[in-house]
């Protein structure tokens, strides 16, 4: 007997009890579904953040100081401690190319042409290697002490008027201050430029820490217990008491080259330099700091490594709730053995071979299993498209675990099937017949 | 007519052990020669379902042989019963006994689908045969919306589809009227004139008259053995001569 017709059977039997089979079928439905909808959230988000890093930003080490416990990504629990002259010291060191830097700055609003768009964040003050050249789709890099600016093109965009090479923009700070920047460049993308912004895009205006940050840090010394007391949020240099001194939350160390060995003799030479009693930072760092250092790459790993612990849970909570879906689909292959005891008995009395019912059962139990496994594999990848729409990164459809999704159905209705249909196969057919 | 031994048994025993042994079949011997007609008549559980069960390769003796279209049933495993009750022997029951979900054309091509036939000949075979047995226009019935002779009919197709050299009834008109009867009865005389071993149970005298001879049960034995005289039967002026005979003759013939 072909397949196509044990299909054929199969697929009557189980139409004949519609609701039965539905409900049958809703563990393997909502395993698959678990598994695939993370699974594609998973590959979407990798290939959304591992897609960014892009060959320039390989020797790029991001640094900030956090007491060693803090769980999270980059910059979480980070306190600044990096002053200009740890900057300058470091970028002097064996192996570094350069090194500057990180520091956020808030702001009240963007200004063009007397339009005004509110903005919280986005202001980003760096050295200028931080535009790295195959970020900047016009113009060039903004210069070290020059009232300078690149943006991105979301910012580019939220005027009326677009933003160009050459234009001013005007700055309202938090604090209340207004600065006017020169657009000297674009870039490419909207997303974030290193993993301290967070890869979603969103509007962001880059500019070098020599004048807005050191500038911001002296008015908000100069205005301490006046107006501008409560500014010192986020720059909280001010408050720390090295004195005018600006600190930076972070630090970027850039290798001579993206080789693993050139990065690695650039982090153990600024990380040397950075703990030892020669930089300011050791002296804020204290016993509860410690610095990370690490690549794009790295810093990605450990989330990656998250999202894998992750996946292992959902897996784990799938593979229960397949094994619960199994022994269901088992339950109602008894019941039918048991419902249809009459009819195995004419099956095999009009010369049906054992062999013949108990394919008969088992594809019926691969039937129900398939069916769960699809409607899994397409819910998932409903609920998978949902996420990546709602965080806003690029669809990627896990096309292995979709077909290991049927495998796994397969692979359950034949574990579910095989001692029912070994049952039905096993029937006398007189007693059977008898059977009422 | 074919010559030789359709079925044959030898001193058959069937015991069922409950608490003391039920004797079902107690040393039953019996040929029955190629293309003839055999009816077999006995008080209600003497035997007869189990002898048929016998030889229609769905039971196995407790003793003695049964010997099947040349095949020794109780030396065969249970694939090749299978197979031979699959290809040789077509079972008509007394309770129809169609698949429900199936339809009527779906019913009698079933036993064809077992053997590896393809679906389109199965199709076409099935529905010839409905055609033969008056139902050519019933094909996508259910059996539950057949009444009791239709669905008789529909099992004696399912019976023959697979060409069976022997055709077993187990009270075949046992639960219909005189005309359905009348109409299947017609019918086994057909298959019977086209060369088929006919071995039909009944309770009813004027059913077995209808065969060239009559086996009579009793408590597991054979009784008696009743040769019916018009011993022609292969002929046609013979088959009219059995209608005068039988008494149901003007019933079926008004029918064909
Ligand atoms: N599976 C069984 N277990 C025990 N006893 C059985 C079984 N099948 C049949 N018998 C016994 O064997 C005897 C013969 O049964 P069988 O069914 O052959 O009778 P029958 O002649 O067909 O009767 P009826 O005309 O009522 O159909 C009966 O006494 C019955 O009780
Ligand atoms: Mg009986």
């Amino acid at each position: 007997m072909r397949p196509l017709e044990f299909g054929r059977l199969a697929w009557r039997a189980i139409r004949s009890h519609r609701l039965r089979s539905a409900l049958t079928t809703l563990g393997i439905v909502i395993g698959i579904a678990a598994v695939i909808a993370f699974v594609t959230l998973g590959a979407s988000l990798q290939a959304g953040l591992v897609g960014d890093i892009s060959p320039d930003d390989q020797r790029n080490l991001y640094g900030w100081a956090a007491d060693p416990d803090t769980e999270g990504g980059p910059l979480a629990g980070a306190q600044p401690v990096f002053s200009q002259d740890d900057l300058d010291a470091v970028s002097e060191r064996d192996g570094v190319d350069a090194a500057y830097g990180y520091m956020p700055i808030s702001t009240q609003a963007l200004v063009y042409e007397g339009e005004l768009s509110p903005q919280s964040d986005g202001l980003v003050a760096a050295g200028p290697p931080y535009i790295r050249p195959d970020t900047l789709e016009e113009g060039r890099q903004f210069e070290m002490g020059e009232r300078e600016a690149v943006i991105n093109p979301a910012v580019a965009g939220q005027f009326e008027e677009n933003v160009s090479v050459g234009d001013e923009l005007t700055i309202a700070l938090q604090g209340g201050q207004q600065t006017t920047v020169t657009v000297v460049g674009i870039t490419d993308t909207s997303e974030g430029l290193s993993p301290f912004e967070g890869f979603e895009p969103s509007p962001r205006v880059y500019v070098p820490t020599d004048p807005y940050y050191t500038e911001e840090v002296e008015s908000a010394t100069a205005g301490l217990g006046g107006e501008n007391a409560s500014e010192n949020g986020s720059s909280a240099g001010g408050g720390t008491g090295v004195g005018e001194d600006a600190l930076f939350l972070a630090i970027v160390v850039q290798a001579e080259s993206a080789d693993d060995a050139d990065v690695d003799r650039a982090r153990e030479s600024a990380l040397g330099y950075l703990e030892s009693d020669d930089s300011d930072a050791s002296e804020l760092l204290g016993d509860e700091l410690a610095v990370t250092m690490q690549t794009s790459t790295e810093l990605l790993q450990q989330l990656q490594d998250v999202l894998d612990l992750l996946q292992s849970f959902i897996v784990g909570i799938a593979a229960i709730s397949l094994v619960v879906g199994s022994i269901g689909i088992a339950n109602i292959m008894l019941v039918s053995v048991t419902e249809r005891t009459r009819e195995i008995g004419i099956m095999k009395a009009v010369g049906a071979q054992n062999r013949d019912v108990l394919g008969l059962f088992l594809t019926e139990a691969v039937v129900l299993g398939v069916i769960g496994a699809i409607l899994g594999t397409a819910l998932g990848l409903l609920v998978g498209y949902a996420g990546t729409w709602y965080i806003d990164i690029p669809l990627v459809y896990p096309y292995g675990y979709v077909a290991l999704a049927i495998a796994v159905g397969v692979l359950v209705g034949v574990l579910s099937g095989l001692y029912p249909a070994w049952r039905a196969a096993r029937t006398d057919p007189i007693d059977a017949l008898r059977y009422e | 007519m074919a010559t030789g031994t359709a079925v044959s048994l030898q001193n058959v025993r069937k015991t069922y052990q409950l608490g003391e042994p039920v004797h079902a079949l107690d040393g039953v011997t019996l040929e029955i020669p190629r293309g003839t007609y055999t009816a077999i008549m006995g008080p209600s559980g003497s035997g007869k379902s189990t002898l048929m069960n016998l030889v229609g390769c769905l039971d196995t003796p407790t003793d003695g042989t049964v010997v099947v279209g040349g095949e020794d049933v109780t030396t065969l495993d249970d694939r090749e019963r299978t197979t031979l009750r699959g290809t040789t022997v077509g079972f008509v029951f007394q309770t129809f006994n169609l698949m429900p979900r199936l339809s009527a054309l779906e019913n009698v091509a079933l036993p064809q689908l077992f053997q590896g036939v393809g679906r389109s000949t199965r199709r076409d075979r099935a529905r010839e045969l409905l055609e033969r047995v008056g139902l050519g226009d019933r094909t996508d019935h259910m059996p539950n919306e057949l009444s009791g002779g239709q669905r008789q009919r529909v099992a004696l197709a399912r019976a023959l589809v697979n060409d069976p050299t022997i055709v077993l009834a187990d009270e075949p008109s046992g639960n219909l009227d005189t005309d359905t009867e009348a109409d299947v009865l017609d019918l086994f005389d057909e298959f019977y004139d086209a060369g088929t071993t006919m071995l039909v149970v009944t309770h009813e005298r004027h059913v077995a008259e209808r065969a060239e001879r009559i086996v009579h049960l009793l408590d597991g034995r054979i009784e008696r053995v009743e040769e019916l005289d018009d011993a022609g039967r292969d002929s046609d002026v013979a088959q009219g001569q059995r209608d005068g005979v039988d008494g149901t003759g003007a019933a079926s013939g008004a029918d064909r």
